[in-house]
């Protein structure tokens, strides 16, 4: 700009810029800034009305329970890692995706080693015989449902969830077959997002998931009958 | 013309003084009881230490961890002050044992609780003498009044009047770990009337109920385990 205001007028002529074209120039900048807010209110539009994606982060604590004497595998499958629950609005749109597949493998992976002498991360559970384990534990997500303030009239983020959990040998062959529920909720704290009302109440579910694994896992009769005939 | 304004100074004093008085007056409208049943000697050596913990098993309502963490703090300061576990960090040592599903209801459940020896173990690094269940909430009734808000081009203003009612009632049962027994609860009711009149400018006059109950409650707490 500087060196266009600063050339004499044959200059000017010969390069064919007129006092015109200097004054277009000097409201480029305007434009831009006008142009670069129109975009952000744009995109600030498009994105209030964008589904917003929580991932379930959480740190659980390792149970102080006895280790049983058992090497145990487990398969972290379909309907487990990649399971996204997914909130509709009233309006039926996408209001929230749910992920919890990474935070449900870091609570099993903290979990079952204060449960079992030694557990294996199986890639897949025809590689159970090879890896000499006694069981393979496979946990499956069946339902999720998530309670919003907004929707329940509560003053708490709730997030109910149903697992089908399976214990199988080795080789494949049945042990048992359960269904767990989980619960968790967080009251809603002023100056926080509904992302993190849902992070909490999921971190919550899952640590009622662990709490109650950890204990009751002897108590599923199919489970205490194989415990029985296996550690005599 | 000096002299005459210093002279109307202790009058033009006088009636901010007032509206002060009347506002600190109207603040401290908070009643408090508090009931103590004792049902075993207590008392706690400078080198035990108690941990207090909210019920959360209920679906209606759950006790705060902000309310958990007041009587722990006002308990754990001052003359007499007692060594206090904070509740997430007790809570996550002894996992899963003391999760909203698992924890124990009742007093003879510690015994059976005290003989998984990783629980005894976890207790005694700790040193706890005594577990402090505390069961409550704060409810806000009789709303009443409104007020309003405007903004116009030349400014903007609040006119009206609001007023509510906060009513605090706890309940803290204290079992002594040495014996798995229940010594004695104590519980604290109080109650009080917020205040929110608005002319411009709103001004809140808040009874500080569940603060007035926390102190009351940790105070009557601290003299219950020294065996006062």
């Amino acid at each position: 700009m500087r060196m266009l205001v600063n050339l004499s007028k044959q200059e000017k002529r010969e390069s064919g810029v007129n006092i015109n074209s200097v004054t277009i120039k000097k409201a480029e900048p305007y434009r831009f800034c006008q142009r670069l807010l129109m975009s952000l209110v744009i995109m600030l539009t498009l994105a209030s009305c964008a589904a917003s994606t929580v991932t379930v982060r959480g740190s659980y604590p390792r149970p102080n329970i006895p280790a049983m004497p058992l090497s145990v595998g487990v398969y972290y499958g379909e309907g487990l890692t990649d399971f996204v629950y997914t909130e509709l609005s009233d309006a039926g749109k996408e209001e929230y995706f749910v992920e919890t597949g990474a935070t449900h493998k870091d609570l099993f992976n903290t979990v079952l080693p204060a449960m079992f002498q030694r557990v294996v991360v199986l890639n897949s559970p025809a590689d159970a015989a090879a890896q000499g384990v006694d069981a393979v534990f496979i946990p499956r997500i069946n339902e999720f449902q998530l309670g919003m303030p907004q929707k329940t009239r509560l003053d708490a983020y709730e997030v109910w969830v149903r697992y089908n959990m399976r214990l199988t040998g080795a080789d494949g062959s049945y042990i048992a077959d359960w269904v767990m529920t989980a619960y968790g909720k967080t009251t809603t704290a002023s100056f926080s997002t509904a992302e993190r009302g849902i992070n909490d109440a999921s971190v919550a579910a899952l640590r009622d998931l662990a709490s109650n694994f950890s204990l009751g896992f002897t108590s599923v009769p199919d489970v205490r009958d194989w415990l029985q005939q296996r550690l005599q | 013309m000096n002299i005459k304004a210093q002279k109307s100074t202790p009058a033009a004093w006088l009636m901010p003084s007032a509206i002060l008085c009347l506002l600190m007056l109207l603040q401290a409208c908070t009643t408090t009881t508090i009931d103590e049943f004792r049902q075993g000697a207590t008392g706690i050596n400078s080198d035990e230490a108690i941990v207090i913990l909210g019920r959360r098993q209920g679906a209606a309502y759950e006790t705060r961890a902000e309310f958990v963490r007041c009587v722990g703090d006002r308990m754990a300061r001052g003359t007499g002050a007692i060594t206090v576990i904070p509740e997430q960090q007790f809570v996550d040592a002894l996992f899963p044992w003391f999760e909203p599903r698992t924890a124990p209801l009742r007093s003879d459940d510690l015994q059976q609780l005290m003989a998984q020896p990783l629980v005894t173990e976890k207790m005694a690094e700790f040193g706890i003498r005594y577990i402090i269940w505390l069961d409550g909430q704060t409810e806000t009734t009789s709303r009443m009044g409104s007020i309003s808000c405007a903004v116009g081009p030349g400014g903007g203003g609040c006119f009206g009047f609001g007023s509510w009612e906060d009513d605090s009632s706890f309940e803290a049962r204290i079992w002594d770990v040495s014996s798995h027994t229940s010594v004695g609860t104590i519980s604290a009711d109080a109650n009080g009337q917020s205040y929110m009149p608005a002319v411009f400018v709103p001004i809140p006059l808040i009874a500080r109920v569940e603060a007035n109950a926390c102190s009351s409650l940790a105070n009557q707490l601290k003299q219950f385990v020294q065996g006062g």
